[in-house]
Parts: C-alpha cells; structure tokens; sequence
C-alpha cells in the first residue's frame, strides 16, 4: 500500500525533476530511486534535497552516507520525512 | 555607365539600366495578358514601394523584409537599398521572432502581420548610392547548431560571390524557378540576386508544389522554347513524384541546385532521373556563404569554388579563405570535418559537439552516434535543453515496428536506451528528455533548426501543450500532426477520479492551435459541429491530429479574386502565407486517431478575427 504521503512525494520527485515518461503508478516504493529503478543521478539527488527542504524545511548533507540511505527508496525517503518534517 | 570592371554584378545595380523591355520576371499565370514583368514595370514597382517606405520613415533606417514571393521581394528589397537603407531578412515569420526583431527597431515590411507594403501609385524611383562597404543585409542561421546568429552581408561580399556564380554557371537568359525561401542566404544570392545581376528573368512566384513546377516548366517552354534553372532543397527533391509524366518536360531544366543540407544520393539519382538533369549541391553556410559543389552522381567529393582556398588541420576540421567573407584574407574555421585533396575534398561530418551536463564535458556527436548503432534506430539528435541544467533531450527516427504509441511502451523503450547507453556514458548526462518520430523533422531549407527543435521541446515549457513529433502537409489546407500526451499536462488531474485522461475541450483547442501554426488559420472559432469524443485519449498515447479546411469563399470573400497560395514544407512559413484565407469563413475538420481507434472528431466554424490586419 501507498501512504498519501509517499503518494505526495512521487508527484514531489516528478514535478521537481520534470521527469516527463515516469507517472505516480510508475514509481514502486521499494524500488531503488537512484541508478537502477527509476534511473535518478546526482544532479537529481541535488534537486531533490533542495525540494525537500523547501516543502518540508528538511536538511540534508548533500554527501553523506546518511543521505544516501534515506534516498534509497520512496519508503526510506517517506520514513525520512516523516520523521524530521517541520514545515 | 557601369562600372562593371571594378565591381561585381550586384554594385553595377543593372536594374537602373534603360532597357525599358527587358524581362525581368515571368508571370506563372496563364490568364495574364502578358508573361513579363518588364523593367520599366519593376522600376515603377521599386518606385511605388519607395513612396510608401518614404511616408513612413526617414533614411537611413532598418526594415524587416519577408514576402511569400521572389518578386515583390526584390522589389522592396532594391525600393530600401536605393534609399539608403538596411534589409534584415528574419528566418521566419513567427511571432517571437518578429517580436525580437522590433526591439532592435525594424520597421516591418512586407508579408507580415502589420507590414507596409507598396503604394498603390506608381511612381518613378529614386536611385541612391550602394557603397562597397555598407551592409546590404542582415540574415539570421537556422540555428541548426545552436542559438540562431545574426550575420551582416556588405555589398561587396554579396558582389564577389554573385560575379563567382556567374562565371561559373551563367544564366544566360534561362528562367530561374525557386523552390526555396529568399530569407536564406542560398535563397537569396540563387533565386534573387543572380537572375536579377545577369539580366536573366526569374519567376514571379515561388514554385511550391511539384506539380505547379511541371506545368510551369511546359508553359514555360511552351512559350519561349528556352532553357531553365530550378533552385531546390533535399526535401522537394527527395519528395519528386513518380505519377507525374516528367518526360513533357525533359530538356527544359538546363540545371539543377540542391543546398540547405547533403542530398541523399538516391534522391539526387532519383531527381536526375525525372527531371533528367544532374543535380549540382552547393555546400556552404550562412556565415561564409557558398564554398563548394558536386554533382553526386560523377563524384561524392566537393570542389571548392573558384576563389575559394580549403585547407584541413589535424583534427581534419575544414579552413578557408574566400573573397565574400567578412575578413577574405583570414582563414576561417567551419565546423565540419573535412579530408582535403587540393580544390577539391571530402566531407567527413560536423566536428564533436560538445555540451556541458550539470557540469560535465560531453560530446553530443558521441550520443547521436552510439544511439544511432542501436538496433531500430534510424538516426539520432542530441541537443542540450536550456534552463534544466543543460540536461540533454534526444530526437530518435525509429523504425516503424519501434515507434512507441502508449505510456508503457515509452517508458520502457526509454528505459532500454538508457541501459544500452549506460556502459559508456555517466547516468547523469543520459538524455533525459526524448522525442521519437518515424520521419527526421526539417524545416524547408532541409535543416532539424531551431524552430524545429523549439516545437520537439515546446510541452516542458507549456504544460497545457501537447507534445509535438513532426507534421506533414498536404497541399495548404490540409495537414497531419503526429502528437503525444504529456504525462504531466496539466489537464489530465481530477477529469476522472480513477483515470486521468485528455478532455475533449483539450482536444478542439489543440486543434484550434494547430491550425494557426500549421495552417496559418487565424480566426476565432464561432461554432462546432459533429463533434464526438468516442474513445478516451491517455497520458502517454500518440495520435495523429489529421485537419482539413475549407474556405466559404461566398459568404465574406471580398475580393474579386482570390489567390490561394501553395505553401512549402516550412510550417512556419506558412503562418501568414495567405492573408485571404483570414478573410473568409473557415471550416475545419480535425480527427484524432491513434492505433486504438479515434478519439475525437467534429468540425470547427472559423471567422475572421475583427479588427487584425494583414499585410
């Protein structure tokens, strides 16, 4: 099951990215965002820290491996938020 | 007297000359009580345009000139040149690009939304001065490569490449049929200045379709039993159609010109074959003009012009020297890579083009190349988007069989690409955004250009936009779009709860703005009719937009008579080619169809739009 907020992060992660052939039903929450899975890079992985915190008012070290768990998948990156939203 | 000696055919200015019969161009209407324009006619028409441009503005000043046809065209462009004044051509007539010129203060001219045109007294024309040193005109590139650049011709540049031509290729006296746009420099110096330099006549009209080039060529013949030179593009070469009986015509066509872009060698066999004359390309650029020629059929390499010094350094990328460039002494790089034999050369491709992808140096030539070895890949463009990073787009021709018609076939032929792209090159500068099309877009010189490309990208911009993959036209009032639902347009949330889908009011307004940009149809839609959404269009899925006009001449036609202009394979061209139609009541048919049947349908009543004018 989609949580809404893991729901509100794919339509995050495609509006933000502008990735214009992936759809919400397209991202599987357990799937690798990065490389293999949906196919993201490091330019995204900055633009994806950007948006979080400016939605969310999360921050990240933008090369730790700390965030390169949380980026892992849509759950981890949900469990993230979750976790340290403020906004 | 002229000073031919000590200048070129264009600053000897042989349109003054008092030879009141001369033909200076033919009329391709056979009801016309006479075939010629004669030059007693074109020197009151260039005076009747300076009566106009004299009561809007004081020389010297700059116009914007574009006209459908060759010779109003040159009657403005000389009515401005005498005045003292300075021509840009823009490379086309969209709006932005017209709007872009008026920042810099052009006056617009000609057939254009709000361009003057000539008084309708004739009047006797003023001649000025045209010195060696001054710009005659401003041309644009096709941006092909980049951001279009605006490039300045001095008429002593002009002048050394029309004296080449005609030592090389006289006229003598043969007619000049144009197949291409006189806003390009190829355009200009073949279809315009030459014929109008060596006193030779030109049509009138530009010749659009091959059918109108067939009965032009036997009436023309018919009536002068004299030779002529068709001025052509790889794309209506490539397009000659077997069905008509080219052997009427054989023998009338002394020469043949291809330029914008290499001709595939079957279509220069296949056009040496209808039209029974050798195809001679000319290779060149805006920037440097012409540099050199071949006859496919005799020899794949180029022979540079006469006057013309090439040389290739170690990365074989292509230098010159020519009298008509800007600096003639200088030797210029080109962006091709070349293999130099003496005069003569081969023509390797362009040199890498190389993009930088948040951050990183990468070679787009390497990307089109290792696409293009894919297996069902035809041929492939990378280019780098501006504003996302330079994150990189691809245009793909596929294989029929290969062309992905729904969201799931997309995702993972893109998914396929970028996994056999991924040995080789870094995730991140993987092309990011792609168009696939089953025909390589062109615009008419035969170029993927900018307007091209600003169209493939235009929905990341727009999110109400469809996405466009290529059109063709059939005839002028009729075109086929190939198009495909963005997956984040902005009308597909919340029309259905569980399924999103296109709305059938996105589909008649998709229509409604096709027809403007490819049909030029401007009115505002009054009425629908017959209008059924049968089946529902998804994110992701490729349709054809198939639309047809026709115009109510008897309800609003005023005009005694109306002409209705062919048009080109230059969509945007077309856009303001016909100023009558605007006048007239318009229906339009529009279809969407895809491979699962049709979408929607109906038919659109248009009326002019009050209160615009057209030139």
């Amino acid at each position: 099951m989609t949580s809404e907020l893991e729901q509100e992060l794919k339509h995050l992660i495609i509006d933000t990215l502008e990735l214009e052939d992936v759809t919400p039903e397209d991202i599987d929450p357990d799937e690798p965002l990065f490389v293999e899975g949906l196919g993201l890079d490091s330019i995204d992985a900055l633009e994806l820290g950007l948006a979080l915190q400016k939605r969310y008012g999360i921050k990240l070290e933008s090369d730790s491996d700390e965030t390169r768990h949380h980026f892992r998948n849509l759950r981890t990156l949900a469990a993230l938020v979750e976790e340290r939203r403020t906004a | 007297m002229t000073n031919d000696a000590a200048h070129g055919p264009l600053l000897a200015a042989r349109w003054r000359e008092r030879d009141p019969a001369r033909a200076v161009a033919w009329q391709t209407d056979a009801h016309s009580a006479t075939p010629w324009r004669t030059l007693e006619t074109f020197q009151a028409d260039i005076g009747a345009w300076q009566a106009a441009l004299d009561a809007h503005a004081e020389s010297p000043c700059s116009w914007m000139l574009s006209t459908h046809d060759p010779y109003r065209f040159s009657c403005a462009l000389i009515a401005a040149w005498e005045r003292g004044d300075h021509v840009i051509l823009p490379a086309d007539t969209r709006p932005a690009t017209l709007k872009a010129l008026d920042a810099l203060g052009a006056v617009r001219l000609g057939d254009i939304s709000g361009g003057l045109t000539a008084s309708d007294t004739p009047r006797a024309p003023r001649w000025g001065a045209l010195e060696a040193e001054r710009v005659a005109v401003t041309l644009y590139t096709s941006g092909s490569t980049g951001e279009p650049q605006r490039l300045d011709k001095r008429f002593d540049q002009l002048d050394a490449e029309l004296a080449m031509h005609a030592e090389l290729w006289p006229l003598d006296a043969r007619l000049t049929l144009s197949q291409v746009s006189h806003q390009h420099i190829y355009g200009l110096l073949f279809s315009v200045l030459r014929p109008l330099c060596e006193r030779a006549p030109f049509t009138a009209e530009m010749c659009r379709y091959p059918e109108t080039l067939h009965l032009w060529l036997a009436r023309w013949y018919a009536q002068t039993q004299r030779e002529a030179v068709l001025i052509s593009a790889p794309p209506t070469l490539e397009r000659l159609p077997e069905t008509l009986d080219w052997s009427e015509v054989d023998g009338v066509l002394a020469r043949i010109h291809s330029s914008g872009a290499p001709l595939p060698r079957d279509a220069a066999e296949h056009a040496q074959r209808l039209l029974g004359t050798e195809v001679r390309e000319v290779y060149g650029s805006s920037e440097t003009g012409g540099i050199a020629w071949r006859i496919q059929s005799r020899d794949t390499g180029w022979t540079a012009f006469p006057g013309v010094e090439v040389r290739d350094d170690a990365e074989h990328q292509l230098w010159l020297r020519a009298p008509w460039l800007s600096t003639p002494a200088t030797w210029t790089p080109q962006a091709d890579r070349v293999v130099v034999e003496g005069t003569r050369f081969q023509l390797l491709g362009r040199s890498d083009r190389i993009a930088k992808v948040g951050g990183k140096r990468v070679s787009l030539t390497a990307f089109d190349r290792a696409l293009g070895e894919l297996p069902d890949v035809r041929r492939a463009h990378c280019v780098p988007l501006p504003g996302r990073d330079g994150r990189l787009g691809a245009i793909v021709e596929l294989a029929p069989e290969a062309v992905p018609h729904d969201h799931d076939a997309r995702r993972q032929l893109i998914q396929s690409l970028r996994t056999a792209l991924a040995p080789r090159f870094e995730n991140a500068v993987l092309p990011r955004y792609w168009r696939f099309v089953e025909a390589w877009p062109r615009d008419a010189q035969g170029k993927l250009g900018a307007t091209c490309l600003s169209r493939l990208f235009a929905d990341l911009d727009d999110p109400r936009a469809p996405r466009w993959l290529g059109e063709t036209l059939d005839g002028p009032q009729s075109a086929r779009l190939t198009l495909e639902v963005p997956e984040r347009l902005a009308y597909v949330e919340g029309h259905f709860k569980t399924q999103p889908v296109v709305p059938g009011v996105v589909m008649v307004r998709w229509a409604l703005h096709a027809a403007r940009e490819s049909l030029g149809l401007h009115g505002v839609c009054r009425d629908m009719a017959r209008i059924k959404f049968p089946l529902l269009l998804l994110p992701g899925e490729r349709v054809t937009l198939a639309l047809d006009a026709t115009h109510d001449r008897s309800r609003e036609a005023t005009h005694d008579k109306v002409h209705h202009h062919a048009h080109n394979n230059n969509a945007h061209d077309n856009a303001h080619n016909d100023a009558h139609k605007n006048d007239m009541t318009t229906r339009l048919r529009f279809t969407f169809t895809s491979r699962r049947g049709t979408h929607g349908t109906g038919t659109l009543t248009l009326t002019p739009r009050k209160g615009t004018r057209h030139a």
